[in-house]
């Protein structure tokens, strides 16, 4: 099969400061995986550089492994199938969540299609109909979040980049994420994930990478990173 | 009582031309992220462009003047877009602020070259009557002038609000990064910010000029300033609320006139920025975290 | 050579360049003053009036003035001392128009009609006096531990107070520093142009100085001097093209932007290294152990195994 994403040996600075040193990782079709690793590992760094928003210093980007995405531009690798639920939601907070939807589905040509997709995302989340011509920034942190995930599944994209979707969020909410991200997974679409919740996102995931310091440290099946010692001590509080 | 409702009338149409003149400055300002010092120039290249237009075809008259002041506007501000505000993108915006002033200079000193320093006779487009409205005279001209503005502000109200792009370009405004990766062109709506931000300028300059009968290659010193501080008292939040403001501080500035010394006009303008930022440091409608 | 006519254009450019690192030293703490020309003008009118008025002699007068201009000055930074970056810069210049305003319905000082009947009191040896206290005190001011303060809190103000530096304390020596540079240049340029009208505290007048600074370069010492050298002799040199001067001033001004858009003297960034005619520039202070072929270090590998832990 071929792969959705490859990333080969990516190197990405701030001015003179390496962030991400040599980052290779690949996704497959209707995969879920995620990158685990701490705050300032460069985790959401590798996310802004896949949609064009920073310049990789070197290192190779390939969609469906025929397309460069580091020669496009942020709305042309979106036009691909390309979604984003960026960290802290990162709502358009003095617009409605009408129009965050709408916005969502920007680049779409058939309107009626659009309208049936919004419709489609408020048939989901009834919680955002109630308040579907409420500005975005008066919801509560996990509405946002829903916002932010019903914009990006509003392209019908092929591959929803994820960068920690449960942060700041109730347990309880934390867990409705996650069922969440296993339907749309189970939608077949591939789920690229970042995240701190270690526990959670394992046991969702297919595959898992450590990043640590802008390079990946472990990669493999999610089970098996699950039960390796490194991980558990680091991660799950020293025990499975 | 009537001086009272003459100076609000006459407040109001000098306003409405702060005003959109200003919305210009906040549309670079909040899209853009640019002080675009070369706008009130822009505006004054329109007054001009509307002159040539009526010289040419002066059987259409007024029409043909707005049509060729919005045209020559655009132009200006496509030409400014294109080679120092899109190259700038990213760089410190006091960079962009000192380009746009370098190409305001060449603007200003460029016309008065063609058409001489001084104030030019502008047509006489419109007729000079007056009309009144109850207790308040005031001319055709004038009430042009806030009509045409008002028509101007409403649309533009109307485009953020209502249409997609206009919805984009509020986007691009609060979140670019956000924007770009769901599909918005930001460079193509960056550029069809600044050809409207042009276009009402130039129109709003056309009807300026008519109104005083003159244009002057200096014109735009005397709104630019102006309308930045009703950019910057209103906020860059709510684009009404620098409409409301650029009325608000013409009827303030003309209630000065009026009832205290005419020289003390151009400061009012600065009492009010002094006294809303002090109070409001993010402007009276507030602003993005930006 | 007409050196009888290179004299005002000299002096003006000395003058400029005073007021000039005046602002650098107050933007050194990172925020960029838009009354300096409202500075220069309380300056101004403060030694045109001592002179004027009371008789005084020059010296004195300016050294009043450079204290009153460091007065303003300190009083612009706690007036600003909450304030956000634009907003910041907003209330510098409405605190300078505020005061050309003054200037302007105030008639002991002449008003709207401008003050005038200053002595001619100056000549080049003069303002180059004024233009080399001003590098003096900016070039000691800069190396030192004050300016390195500085410039702490203007990079990263909760970083530098979370080190031990007081912002306040920072912007207010800033501010009044620089104020005071300006004010005694101000004085100095009273007693040339024998006028001191209001319209020179304005906005348009501040705004020049800071194109100086930012056309120069910000980053170094040199820049602000650079600036105000280049863009003042630069409507002057083009005389020559009689109409169209301002027209390719302005032409200038926007095709150095384009190209140097950091300004036109930079500092190099740490870590680099520019090689010019056999000389190999590199920062004053490289780091401790860059390898001579990698511009870039290496990152760190972690500092504490995750096997340890679990050992423990």
């Amino acid at each position: 099969m071929t792969a959705l994403l490859q990333v080969k040996a990516l190197a990405v600075s701030y001015g003179v400061v390496p962030a991400v040193d040599g980052v290779s990782l690949e996704i497959k079709p209707g995969e879920l995986r995620v990158i685990l690793g701490a705050n300032g590992a460069g985790k959401t760094t590798i996310i802004k550089t896949l949609f064009g928003l920073l310049r990789a210093r070197a290192g190779e980007i390939s969609f469906n492994e025929e397309i460069d995405l580091l020669r496009l531009k942020p709305h042309q690798i979106h036009a691909l199938g390309v979604a984003w639920v960026p960290e802290g939601r990162q709502l358009w907070n003095t617009l409605s969540v009408m129009d965050n939807l709408r916005l969502g589905g920007f680049g779409m040509k058939d309107k009626a299609l659009l309208e049936r997709r919004i419709e489609g995302m408020l048939e989901r989340f009834p919680r955002l109909r109630e308040r579907h011509n409420q500005i975005a920034g008066s919801l509560s942190g996990g509405e946002q979040q829903m916002v932010a995930i019903a914009r990006a599944l509003i392209s019908a994209p092929r591959l929803v980049l994820m960068d920690e979707p449960s942060l700041g969020l109730a347990p309880l909410m934390v867990r409705e994420v996650f069922d969440l991200v296993r339907e749309i997974n189970a939608m077949g679409i591939a789920i690229l994930m970042v995240e701190q919740n270690a526990r959670q996102a394992l046991k969702v995931a297919h595959w898992a990478y450590l990043l640590e310091t802008g390079r990946i440290v472990e990669s493999g099946p999610a089970a098996e990173i699950a039960s390796k010692e490194s991980v558990q001590a680091v991660f799950l509080g020293g025990h499975a | 009582m009537e001086l009272l409702l003459q100076q609000l009338a006459n407040g109001l149409v000098i306003g409405s031309t702060y005003a959109v003149v200003a919305i210009g400055f906040a549309l670079a300002f909040t899209v853009l992220r640019v002080i675009n010092f070369a706008h009130p120039d822009i505006f004054m290249v329109g007054m001009f462009a509307g002159l040539v237009g009526a010289a040419q075809w002066p059987a259409l008259g007024f029409a043909i003047a707005i049509l060729a002041g919005a045209l020559g506007a655009c132009f200006v501000g496509f030409a400014l877009e294109r080679a120092v505000i899109a190259p700038l993108r990213g760089r410190d915006v006091l960079m962009t602020l000192i380009g746009t002033l370098g190409v305001a200079i060449c603007l200003q000193n460029g016309m008065a070259l063609i058409a001489g320093p001084d104030p030019v006779a502008y047509p006489a487009l419109l007729p000079r009557q007056f009309v009144d409205i109850g207790p308040v005279a005031l001319t055709l001209r004038q009430i042009l002038n806030f009509g045409i503005s008002l028509c101007l502000l409403i649309l533009v109200s109307l485009y953020v609000r209502r249409t997609a792009f206009g919805r984009a370009t509020r986007a691009i405004a609060e979140r670019p990064d956000v924007a770009a990766a769901f599909g918005v062109n930001v460079a193509r709506i960056c550029r069809l910010t600044i050809l409207l931000a042009s276009s009402m300028a130039g129109i709003a300059a056309v009807s300026v000029g008519v109104l005083y009968g003159s244009a002057s290659a200096f014109v735009g010193l005397l709104y630019g300033l102006k309308a930045f501080i009703c950019m910057l008292v209103a906020g860059n939040r709510y684009f009404e609320g620098v409409m409301v403001v650029g009325l608000a501080i013409g009827v303030i500035e003309a209630l000065v006139t009026g009832y205290l010394s005419s020289s003390l006009r151009d400061a009012a303008a600065f009492f009010v920025l002094i006294g809303v930022l002090y109070f409001r440091p993010n402007g009276l409608f507030g602003s993005y975290a930006a | 050579m007409n050196f009888a006519s290179m004299t005002p254009v000299a002096i003006f450019t000395l003058l400029n360049v005073a007021m000039a690192l005046g602002l650098y030293i107050t933007a050194l703490s990172g925020q960029l003053s838009m009354a300096t020309a409202a500075i220069a003008g309380v300056g101004g009118y403060l030694a045109a009036v001592l002179t004027v008025k009371f008789g005084w002699p020059l010296l004195p007068a300016v050294c009043l003035a450079a204290i009153a201009g460091g007065l303003v000055g300190a009083t612009l930074a706690l007036i600003t001392l909450k304030m956000r970056d634009f907003i910041l810069k907003l209330t510098t210049l409405a605190f300078g128009e505020a005061l050309s305003v003054l200037a302007f319905n105030w008639d002991y000082i002449g008003g709207a009609n401008s003050f005038t009947g200053i002595g001619l009191k100056t000549n080049v040896w003069t303002a180059a006096a004024a233009a080399l206290i001003a590098f003096y005190v900016a070039w000691r001011f800069d190396g030192s531990r004050l300016g390195f303060a500085c410039r702490a809190v203007r990079d990263d103000p909760l970083a530098a107070s979370a080190m031990g530096v007081s912002i306040a304390a920072t912007r207010t020596v800033s501010f009044a520093l620089g104020g005071a540079l300006v004010g005694q240049a101000g004085a100095i340029q009273a007693h040339y142009v024998l006028v001191v009208s209001p319209h020179d505290l304005g906005f348009f007048v501040s705004l020049n100085f800071i194109i100086f600074l930012l056309f120069g370069g910000l980053q170094t010492l040199w820049g602000p001097i650079l600036g105000a050298a280049l863009l003042t002799i630069l409507p002057e040199a083009l005389r020559f093209t009689n109409e169209y001067r301002l027209i390719l001033y302005g032409l200038i001004i926007v095709l150095v932007v384009l190209r140097r858009p950091e300004g036109l003297l930079t500092r190099m960034p740490l870590g680099s290294e520019l090689k010019v005619l056999g000389f190999t520039l590199r920062p004053a202070r490289p780091l401790a152990d860059t390898p001579a072929d990698r511009r870039l270090r290496p990152l760190p590998t972690p500092l504490v195994q995750p096997a340890k832990i679990a050992a423990q």
